[in-house]
């Protein structure tokens, strides 16, 4: 598009700017005015209650609980995600046989709908047919299967553990396209100059892969933070609020018990939480930019 | 970066691999195998990871009426998102791309700040919105959800393949007299195609699978997709599990055929927005 066809460019990006408004923005706002507002099964007239909404949320001892299930779920899934993720992106770099066919298999799970993902490690878990169980019992360790998903001890390692199958293959396929892209003069200066596997990951693989890591990080700690389906269909945030994750307790609390206002609160706090860790991400990479520079 | 590494460090490297294979493709493996297990057979102690007496009979009973209406829902669903995401996307980024305009920079910025909504919080106000468009447990309702959680991905996506076009190819063309809708569709629409496929792949992936939304606008049986219909399954039969792993196949088999086919061109797009920024 060339510069004198301005009214073309306004045409062109008004369908897409007009739906995202329209669709997005004005429902972000609409989560704010919802929360403001008290609705329930029996009474289901809007009745404005200003920041009470806020205070019942703060003051309900499932509040505590929940951010705390969606700090540990969100930290370790995306943790565990990118190291797999980059340890495999090295493991798939390397000059091996079968190479070309692990490459195209290693994204399976990622492109598994997450529905099915779930059902099947739901499966898994299962204390008397699962897979798990099985091989644990077979290996020794107890002649009686563990209820996973049943134990308020052991649901979210569970659910982790899934999640982390299920995400770190598009870990490893962004970590894997930046490693091609370091340079392969600097890297072979190096190994001359004595370097090991080690010094040159540290001086030069990772300073050059620093904002793909970055990048990644903060859009896995997104994708994670808004996970619904997995815990969903594994635990229903269950047992006794163990699993509950925003995402959970909002469709539950909105589409479960009709309390519309207490479901848009908490969508309120979540997306302040999530600003939060988006902001504290640029502000590290900030400071990590200056410090090198 | 890569590395012909030394002969015993090249073992323990296969080993690593091969580990990493079996963690892959171990729950896929289970999955099909019991998918082909008789009924009585997934109740065999300790679970069996080969099936003893292979046979179809899962699929066959897999196959209901109900699940067929799913896979329609799904299939007119994932497909006009995709079509419609993928040219309202590359309108968009057309135009981002080639603008020095701020006012359009500004407002494709705040297009793709919207990724980062969580669904879950802005899904009451949708809800109340489609509800008063009489719009809920219609197609409508979903395709322009996924539309709208598509868009600002698909912008991203296309707008790294655009950025690479010279333009100095559309000031030629348009020296030799073509209007801006003929370099458009002869010029610059041809020139993307990767990155079109890679898009419109992601879009299908993202759309065959989304829950959340389908979960919440519809409300019968006629209207649900794929996800939805397996997640009541769950309840509804007891947990028959070979016939949910035989339905899990069926559903995941489009996807993981269509990415098999366009893989290539997937990745390249997939990483060429990420890595490239």
């Amino acid at each position: 598009m060339l510069k004198r066809d301005r009214w073309l460019t306004w045409i062109f990006v008004t369908p897409a700017v007009l739906l995202v408004a329209v669709m997005m923005y004005y429902p972000m706002i609409g989560t704010v005015i919802e929360s403001l507002y008290s609705t329930s099964f029996i009474n289901p007239t809007p009745k404005f209650v200003g920041l009470a909404v806020y205070q019942k949320i703060f003051g309900s001892a499932d509040f505590g609980q929940i951010v705390w299930n969606s700090c540990v779920w969100t930290l370790a899934v995306v943790a565990l995600q990118n190291v797999f993720g980059f340890l495999s992106a090295l493991l798939l770099n390397q000059k091996l046989p079968g190479q070309g066919l692990m490459r195209s298999l290693i994204l399976l799970p990622w492109v598994l709908p997450g529905v099915v993902a779930a059902i099947l490690w739901r499966f898994m878990y299962d204390p008397q047919l699962g897979l798990i169980n099985s091989f644990l019992i077979s290996a020794g360790f107890g002649d009686q299967g563990l209820a996973w998903l049943a134990d308020s001890s052991t649901a979210m390692a569970a659910a982790v553990i899934a999640a982390v199958w299920k995400g770190f293959p598009f870990c490893t396929i962004v970590y894997l396209a930046a490693l091609q892209n370091v340079e392969e003069e600097q890297m072979e200066a190096a190994r001359i100059d004595g370097a090991g596997a080690i010094r040159r990951l540290w001086h030069i693989v990772l300073p050059s892969m620093k904002e793909v890591i970055v990048i990644n990080f903060i859009l896995t700690t997104i994708l994670t933070f808004n996970y619904f389906d997995m815990i969903w269909v594994l635990t229903r945030g269950g047992p006794q609020n163990a699993t509950h994750i925003f995402p959970t307790k909002i469709y539950e609390l909105g589409f479960g018990q009709f309390r519309f206002g207490e479901a848009a609160g908490y969508g309120v706090v979540s997306i302040v939480i999530l600003a939060l860790l988006i902001t504290l991400y640029f502000l590290a990479q900030g400071s990590g930019r200056k410090a090198a520079s | 970066m890569s590395v012909a590494p030394s002969k015993t460090s090249r073992a323990g490297l296969m080993l690593l691999q091969f580990g990493l294979c079996v963690v892959i493709l171990l729950p896929f493996f289970w999955m099909v195998s019991v998918s082909l297990k008789p009924a009585s057979e997934p109740f065999a102690i300790p679970a069996r990871l080969w099936p003893q007496n292979p046979t179809l009979e899962n699929y066959v009973t897999a196959f209901r009426p109900e699940f067929r209406t799913y896979f329609v829902n799904s299939v007119v669903v994932s497909l006009s998102t995709v079509v419609i995401t993928v040219t309202l996307a590359l309108f968009a980024a057309y135009s981002f791309t080639r603008t020095q305009m701020r006012a359009i920079s500004v407002l494709m910025l705040l297009v793709i700040v919207a990724q980062m909504f969580p669904a879950s919080a802005i899904i009451i106000p949708i809800y109340k919105m489609m509800k008063a468009a009489n719009l809920l447990n219609t197609y409508a309702s979903l395709i322009l959800a996924y539309v709208t959680v598509t868009l600002p991905v698909a912008i991203w996506m296309l707008r790294g393949f655009l950025a690479r076009l010279p333009v100095a190819l559309e000031e030629a063309a348009a020296i030799d007299g073509a209007g801006p809708f003929k370099i458009f569709f002869l010029i610059i629409l041809p020139l993307c195609k990767p990155g079109i496929v890679a898009t419109a792949v992601f879009v299908l992936i993202v759309t065959w699978q989304e829950f959340l939304f389908a979960l919440s606008f519809t409300s019968t049986k006629d209207m649900r997709t794929l996800p939805v219909g397996m997640n009541d399954f769950i309840g509804q039969y007891g947990i028959r599990y070979g016939e949910l792993m035989a339905s899990s196949v069926l559903i995941s088999v489009p996807v993981i055929a269509i990415f098999f086919l366009l893989q290539r061109q997937f990745v390249a797009g997939l990483t060429a927005g990420a890595v490239k920024g």
